[in-house]
């Protein structure tokens, strides 16, 4: 009696906890960074967390591109460089506040990726990928030409960006100037905070929107998508458009926060990687792996693999080549391991668990059915 | 003098990057791999070869063996290790993710910054690859080094051989029989594993060779771990342009990205230098708007 009333009290207690729902989900994470300030006043994991928001939001916005609508771009350092340059000459050049040139830049982006994917959206598959991949290495080496050296100041870049949030309306409130500073990096935090979540939830609801269905039923089958009278190159379009929007917005407010936009931090290889990795490390697809997959990123490298060099065993001179190393290693295994994700693959377990659920009730049932049956027989 | 120089140099470059994608495209046609790490093993080769060197100097100057023979020796051994490393590397992470692209395209750069990293720890930040021959001749009033003509003959030589061993042998028919369907030739008796392994080591074999041929002949010499980008570039540029998994392709690709570069480093010489490198690319981009699948471009030709 007591151990049948226990059964059903766990076998609830577990439907419930294996289904909250999303939204649940995302508002506990939410107010968990919330209040991370609050109880943890520690500025270095306030800062990882801050990088961690962007790269979260700038692969979000790779993922609805590459995950949902099924064009494999390595290039998406294009963007994220397009608006923080634009953002950047402007502002250095004329002078203009950063609310005028953040939506120009956004601006900007969003028309190089109409100009870019127009020629794009016929070429396919791993062309696509070598072509959006080699698209920021030759802006890079247009930025480099003797001719737009004084714009784009070459391998050095384009400095000193405004800030955002200045310190001096903090100072004119009335704070100290030790105490507008604080105040400065708090609130810089809480405003990636609010864009990241805001960028991630728009990119989630666009993404399980009609238009989101249509980016993946393009995804799973292009001529069938084309037979159903959808018109492929417009969403495709599309996609791009609202993917390079938030890269460039990203990129934009980034380059702001950095003060200098250089190749090595905004067109790079490794910039366009980055989303790419984490995305693989969350589960692609999802909008919200990034998170998952920034979260690990940032962890193994500014607390795992960091903290290692402190161990006096292991701190050698050249030991920023071995952590290098090591991260390589890690995503390599990582992406073996789990090919879609970590998110992805918890998400495919609870299935499982609750089809297996399923399949026990449904099989205890057919033997009680059939052990009554034989008893009557 | 300036049609020659172009004339000349562009093909010599033309040769050296033929032989340089290559490898990067038989990789792809045969398993449908589009491996990035191949500039890293083009540079690793270079690097194997300036340490083996010394190393067989040391061990065959008193069995009498002359210094010609050495660098050849040399040359074949760095070949055979690298196309090694490369199978090892093929099977233990390329292999279990096999069919999917972007998977693929995430694990082989980080084989390449694995690489790169390895080498930095190992062999420093730069190591000498002397020419084998030295002096030079006149060709129609440009003057050329022996090591740039040895290069280029060497160069066109392997890539013929290559291509006759795909079209006349037995493995070179299994290769291009898997490229075909790869079901069915397993169904026929083709051991694709071992196969794909093979032909991942012929292609970091062949990377090795260009990447000494290309560090003794045009780089003057060093010998860098950060070299294997433009490389990787100006591969995919030939083999992109020519159309992934065509040799013919292949082939014209090279001269094509190599004149274009010449002709380009020629014109915007007071631009100074960068822009040669954004070329190989921009030439592709181009070229794949107006065919999108290339010049000679199917998924399967291996004539």
């Amino acid at each position: 009696m007591i151990t049948a009333y226990l059964k059903r009290a766990y076998s609830s207690f577990a439907a419930h906890v294996f289904d909250v729902p999303p939204r649940l989900l995302a508002f506990l994470l939410f107010v968990l960074h919330l209040v991370l300030p609050v109880a943890k006043p520690d500025p270095f994991i306030q800062l990882t967390v801050f990088d961690i928001f962007f790269l979260a939001a700038f692969a979000a916005s790779w993922d609805l591109l590459v995950g949902r609508s099924g064009q494999i771009s390595l290039g998406h350092a294009l963007f994220f460089g397009i608006g923080g340059y634009t953002t950047g000459i402007l502002s250095v050049n004329l002078g203009l506040a950063p609310w005028i040139t953040i939506p120009l830049a956004v601006l900007v982006g969003v028309s190089a990726s109409l100009l870019i994917g127009l020629p794009c959206s016929r070429v396919k598959g791993p062309y696509l990928a070598l072509v959006t991949m080699a698209l920021p290495l030759i802006l890079v080496q247009l930025f480099k030409l003797d001719l737009l050296l004084p714009i784009t100041g070459g391998e050095a870049g384009v400095g000193i960006l405004l800030p955002i949030i200045p310190s001096a309306f903090f100072r004119m409130l009335g704070f100290g100037s030790r105490d507008a500073i604080r105040a400065v990096a708090l609130a810089t935090y809480y405003f990636a905070l609010f864009l990241v979540f805001a960028a991630s939830v728009i990119l989630y609801k666009i993404a399980n929107s009609k238009t989101g269905m249509v980016f993946v039923s393009i995804l799973d089958d292009e001529l069938a998508s084309k037979a159903c009278g959808i018109n492929v190159t417009r969403y495709k379009l599309m996609a791009l458009a609202i993917s390079s929007l938030f890269a460039a917005l990203i990129g934009a407010i980034r380059g702001h926060f950095a003060t200098i936009v250089s190749p090595g931090r905004f067109l790079d290889l490794t910039v366009s990687f980055a989303p790419v990795m984490v995305a693989f490390l969350g589960g692609i697809g999802t909008i919200y792996g990034p998170l998952i997959g920034a979260y690990i990123y940032y962890t193994l490298d500014r607390f795992v693999l960091q903290k290692m060099t402190q161990i006096p065993f292991l701190a050698f001179t050249d030991w920023e080549h071995v952590r290098f190393l090591i991260f390589a290693v890690i995503v390599i295994v990582l992406v073996i391991k789990w090919p879609r994700g970590i998110a992805r693959f918890v998400t495919d377990k609870l299935h499982d668990l609750e089809e297996a659920r399923d399949l026990d009730e449904r099989g205890k049932w057919i033997w009680k059915t059939y052990k009554k049956r034989k008893k009557k027989e | 003098m300036l049609i020659e120089n172009i004339l000349i140099n562009g093909a010599i470059l033309g040769g050296l990057y033929a032989l340089l994608a290559f490898g990067f495209t038989l990789i792809y046609g045969v398993s449908g791999v589009v491996n990035l790490a191949h500039g890293a093993f083009f540079m690793i080769g270079a690097f194997i070869f300036s340490a083996l060197g010394p190393f067989l100097l040391s061990i065959l100057g008193p069995l009498g063996v002359t210094s010609t023979v050495i660098p050849l020796l040399a040359l074949i051994l760095a070949a055979i290790f690298v196309g090694i490393a490369g199978s090892i590397v093929y099977r233990l992470t390329i292999h279990p993710i096999l069919g999917d692209e972007v998977a693929i395209m995430v694990v082989t750069i980080s084989v390449a910054l694995i690489i790169q990293q390895l080498v930095l720890i190992g062999f420093g930040f730069s190591a000498p690859v002397t020419p084998f021959v030295s002096g030079s001749i006149k060709i129609i009033g440009v003057s050329v080094t022996y090591m740039k003509i040895l290069a280029f003959v060497l160069s066109l030589g392997l890539f013929v051989g290559l291509w006759a061993f795909i079209n006349y042998s037995k493995i070179g028919a299994a290769m291009r029989a898997v490229s075909q369907d790869h079901e069915v030739a397993m169904l026929m008796g083709v051991n694709t594993e071992t196969l794909y392994m093979l032909t991942m080591a012929i292609s970091t074999a062949f990377a090795t060779l260009a990447g000494v041929f290309f560090t003794s002949a045009l780089l003057a010499g060093q010998a860098v771990p950060h070299m294997w980008l433009e490389p990787l570039w100006a591969s995919f540029a030939i083999v992109v342009l020519g159309g992934l998994g065509s040799i013919k392709g292949t082939l014209v690709g090279a001269f094509i990205i190599a004149y274009v570069e010449h002709l380009v480093a020629a014109v915007f010489v007071s631009q100074g230098g960068v822009i040669v490198r954004a070329i190989p690319i921009a030439t592709m981009v181009l070229i794949l708007l107006v065919r999108p699948k290339g010049l000679f471009g199917k998924r399967i030709e291996m004539e």
